[in-house]
């Protein structure tokens, strides 16, 4: 049965929105701010950074916005101002990229100006962005949710998410459905899948942990991954981003969102984490971390791999 | 085009027998890029070296490649040889065909393909090498010794009576080590304090000597010629600087029946003690398990009667960092605990011998305790049950060592001699006394050995039973001993008043953990690595460490002062230089592609990496990326296989070359 949530909280976080946006930027204490504003289709949300204190009026917050905006800090940061502080608009999943961005020595705390935002869900699509959001249109990430309120921004609107029901957990059924499987059984799986990638590495794009300026993908002396869309390059290209990601990735879903092929893309980024949690106690994107455990060595680490 | 040379050695048979050297000398001559090759039988020798400099010369070689044994053992010879011909060291490469083929492979045919293929790798590999400078690093001339017994006091008097400074830690509250509880020596029975207290104070008032007892190594960073070595010196609760050694706080302590481990557990001992009289530094420490301040918050008597101060309660651990050049480590052995079966432990107790449960069951340490004219008994043989002298005694030899289905397979080579002492020792306090040994064979090989060894038999009378004891049991106060004696087949059963162990020696307990912290390799039972049995017995593998002592493998006292006095020379040969020639082998960072995340920074073992700013011409700060330090980088490549985006790489390991090799195949 199709459960409405609701959303009714989203006017007033745009109005709080606007108003602190438009604060900051005429105390001139921000350079800019990073939010979402009104796209062109109706009900739809896109992507804006605004300088002038004129423009806050532009800045939404629906539950089509759904793009993780901390990429826009790191290599698409264009449009970003070099001097001063920035403001960005944070949802709970957004702020674990860039707390995990500041322990990589991309961001610094005291550049930011974080203005959380309390979230009941966002979509899962915004094909169709005038959808209401229910049990059936809200994104997999949402349904096993634990940060909808954003801890230690500067600035987060006295609004208090609804409760939102208790939805069946997508992912974590899809890993023991994996789990489950033999080697080669999810070998098999796995194939299937990235048979179908296209190597648009729409899902490097959009990762904020993605920030390398020239992916070692993309170089050709010595050529580490194949180029061209072929199975053993597939396979090469998704287990350099699942390896790369491991400690580091704090399930925003994005990659997942833009995968034009829907690979499950996030399932193998989640299924690390998993193991990490479980071999080093480590979540990433909740606090600053000099070290993840993955660049640590430990007397005490498990060592019940070595044969 | 490259003129690469490839010069296969025979190694004597030790490749040739399994490898067809002219074959592969034949195969990667027709390589691209190779000039020349040829075979030798052994390339590391003067004749062979000649033939690899007139090669290079005559066929203007523009690298080499040796396929002979590991770099490890000749990579320094050859790449030395290529130098004085001219050609940089750093083009010459090794391909291992020994231990990773003759070695390992008894098809000659396969083994040859296979050789074949790591010299065709290592062409690709030497192709892709480039011109690299010798680096220089200064030598910090302090040097850091682990252990305070009689070889690390020994490496510490010879390094500082050349002039160095020295950094001696001991884990105890005293240095003096097992050598300390001895009663007397062999083979000439001088008495253990007498020739081991000198050389204690004379590490006390060293000026060149930094001492600290009661002190652990927490962490060591760096490299040879520059190691950062942390030490936790441990909340001794007694300020080192204000105590005067008086003692009237051990005597006013009211806890006094602690059991003194150094007389093992024989003696008495207050909770505020030194181990023994003669402890250098004489300054007591609080045991904070058995005092009773520490356990309730009463008493305070010792800080009450101490006149200068110097009891503080509130001590707490102090790290402090030493800057050191070398290590020598030196920190001996412990006595197989026969009773227990250490956990998850390959080695299995003795339970069948009643250590632990009999009383008068013993173990050879323990006796050096009786013996000792300053143990708990001032040197009178008594019995730990009832203090009766014992007149018939049993000393059963190879306790533990050389017993292959106990879990150790060593000789533990001190017992025989320790054994033949003992004996001795005990003619001579107990004479109305009768000494039985069961042995298996008598190992004195060493000047005056056998001439001590015969002496216990024919001067002594101790009676020596070869053959082993199957058990021991209590009957009334006696313990009788069912042994065989094999030289006449029969059965033998003694009523002992007393057995003395001779238990096997074993590493330091926690050797493991030390190791992990200096980075050097140890055996499956805990003894410390040499870098070659033969010829660099006192080296370890990781440059700048040097071994002295039974932490190495059992040792007497005189071989012990043999490898403490030889690891001093070769810290002053390493002291002897200002500066330190070192391999260029070091990370660099391709500034375009580093994104400054600084993963390599927080893995890098050596701290050798640092931020840099890149700014354009205005100043303007265009970003932040890494640099490696080359005079501190140690070479490991671990920022290299770290790196995200592939932007930091080490010379002679680029992923170009790797890749390159991997393509050969």
């Amino acid at each position: 049965m199709t459960q409405l949530i609701d959303t009714s909280i989203y006017t007033a976080v745009t109005e709080a929105i606007q108003g602190e946006a438009r604060r900051i930027l005429s105390e001139g204490s921000v350079s800019a701010v990073v939010g979402y504003a009104a796209a062109r289709r109706k009900g739809s949300a896109q992507p804006v950074v605004i300088t002038q204190a004129d423009d806050s009026g532009k800045l939404i917050f629906s539950a089509a916005c759904v793009n993780n905006l901390a990429v826009y800090l790191t290599k698409a940061k264009k449009d970003i101002p070099k001097n001063g502080k920035i403001g960005i608009v944070v949802k709970g999943c957004d702020l674990k990229a860039l707390v995990g961005l500041m322990g990589e020595s991309q961001l610094k705390r005291e550049e930011l100006y974080l203005i959380g935002v309390p979230c009941a869900g966002v979509l899962a699509s915004t094909i169709l962005p005038d959808t209401a959001l229910t049990s059936g249109t809200i994104a997999s990430k949402c349904r096993e949710c634990g940060e909808r309120l954003p801890q230690g921004c500067d600035y987060t609107p006295t609004v208090t998410p609804p409760i939102t029901p208790v939805l069946e957990k997508k992912y974590a059924a899809e890993i023991a459905r994996l789990e489950a499987m033999t080697p080669a059984e999810r070998w098999a799986y796995w194939k299937e899948q990235f048979k179908k990638c296209i190597k648009c590495y729409a899902c490097r794009q959009v990762c904020p942990f993605c920030f390398c300026e020239q992916c070692l993908c993309d170089r050709n002396k010595p050529q580490m991954v194949e180029t061209t869309p072929r199975p053993a390059g597939n396979f090469a290209w998704h287990i350099v981003r699942a390896m790369h990601l491991a400690g580091r990735c704090a399930g925003c879903a994005e990659c997942e969102r833009v995968c034009p092929m829907d690979i499950p893309l996030n399932l193998l980024n989640r299924k690390m984490a998993k193991e990490l949690k479980e071999l080093y106690n480590h979540e990433a994107g909740f606090e600053v971390r000099e070290k993840g455990p993955l660049a640590m060595y430990d007397e005490k680490d498990d060592q019940s791999f070595i044969k | 085009m490259s003129r690469i040379g490839v010069f296969v050695c025979h190694c004597g048979e030790n490749i040739s027998r399994t490898v067809d050297v002219e074959r592969v000398a034949a195969e990667v001559g027709k390589l691209p890029g190779v000039a020349f090759s040829t075979d030798y039988k052994y390339m590391c020798s003067d004749p062979g070296q000649g033939l690899l400099k007139k090669a290079i010369r005559e066929e203007r070689l523009s690298h080499v490649v040796v396929a002979a044994c590991s770099p490890r053992m000749h990579e320094k010879t050859f790449r030395k040889a290529v130098e004085s011909a001219g050609l940089n060291p750093f083009l010459c490469e090794m391909a291992n065909i020994r231990e990773h083929c003759s070695w390992v492979h008894e098809d000659r045919d396969e083994a040859t393909v296979k050789a074949i293929e790591i010299v065709g790798m290592m062409v690709e590999r030497v192709k892709k090498n480039r011109v690299l400078p010798t680096i220089t690093v200064p030598v910090t001339k302090r040097s850091l010794v682990i252990g305070g017994g009689i070889a690390g006091i020994q490496a510490a008097l010879d390094i500082a009576d050349a002039g160095h400074e020295v950094v001696l830690v001991e884990r105890e509250p005293s240095i003096g080590g097992h050598m300390a509880q001895l009663s007397e020596t062999f083979p000439t029975l001088d008495c253990s304090q007498c020739i081991m207290t000198p050389k204690m104070v004379d590490v006390a008032n060293h000026p060149r000597i930094k001492l600290y007892t009661y002190a652990e190594i927490e962490h060591v960073e760096g490299y040879i010629g520059n190691f950062q070595v942390t030490v936790r010196r441990k909340a001794r609760s007694v300020i080192e600087e204000k105590c005067t050694g008086c003692g009237v706080c051990m005597e006013k302590c009211p806890v006094r029946k602690i059991p003194n481990t150094f007389d093992r557990d024989l003696g008495m001992r207050p909770a505020i003690y030194v181990p023994f009289p003669q402890a250098v530094p004489n300054t007591p420490v609080i045991d904070r398990e058995n005092c009773t301040k520490f356990k309730t918050g009463k008493c305070g008597v010792c800080q009450k009667v101490c006149g200068p101060g110097a009891v503080d309660y509130e001590q707490e651990d102090r790290l402090i960092v030493e800057p050191v050049g070398a290590i020598v480590v030196a920190t001996g052995f412990d006595l197989y605990s026969i009773e227990e079966k250490p956990k998850g432990s390959s080695i299995k107790g003795y339970g069948e011998f009643g250590h632990g449960r009999i009383p008068d069951v013993i173990d050879g340490m323990t006796f050096e305790r009786l013996a000792s004219a300053s143990g708990p008994t001032g040197g009178k043989i008594m019995r730990p049950s009832d203090g009766r002298e014992p007149k018939q005694i049993v000393f059963i030899q190879c306790v533990g060592s050389r017993a292959r289905e106990k879990g150790i397979s060593y000789c533990s080579k001190i017992c025989c001699m320790y054994t033949a002492k003992h004996t001795m020792l005990y003619h001579h306090k107990v004479h109305d006394g009768q000494a039985y040994v069961f042995f298996m064979d008598a190992r004195t090989p060493g000047k005056s050995y056998d001439e001590f060894w015969r002496r216990s038999i024919e001067e002594e009378e101790a009676v020596y039973i070869r053959g082993m004891v199957s058990r021991l049991y209590q009957k009334g106060d006696k313990i009788v001993v069912m042994g065989s004696d094999i030289s006449v087949g029969v059965q033998v059963e003694i009523e002992a008043d007393m057995v003395v162990l001779a238990t096997a020696v074993q590493p330091r307990k926690g050797a493991d953990t030390l190791a992990q912290k200096l980075g050097i390799s140890y055996d499956k039972y805990h003894f410390y690595s040499e870098a070659h049995a033969k010829l660099r017995p006192v080296e370890c593998a990781t440059a700048g460490i040097y071994l002295a002592g039974a932490c190495q493998g059992p040792k007497d006292i005189p071989d012990t002062v043999s490898q403490a006095s030889a690891a001093a020379a070769k810290v002053m040969t390493l002291f002897a230089r200002d500066q330190l020639e070192r391999e260029p082998i070091v990370a660099r960072v391709r500034e375009t592609g580093c994104v400054g995340c600084f993963y390599c920074k927080k893995v890098c073992p050596y701290g050798a990496v640092e931020e840099k700013e890149i700014r354009d011409r205005q100043g303007n700060l265009v970003k932040v990326v890494a640099y490696v330090n080359p005079g501190v980088c140690g070479g490991c490549g671990t920022c290299q296989a770290t790196c995200p985006s592939k932007s930091v790489e080490l010379d002679g390991y680029t992923d170009e070359q790797i890749v390159a090799m991997i393509e050969s195949l």
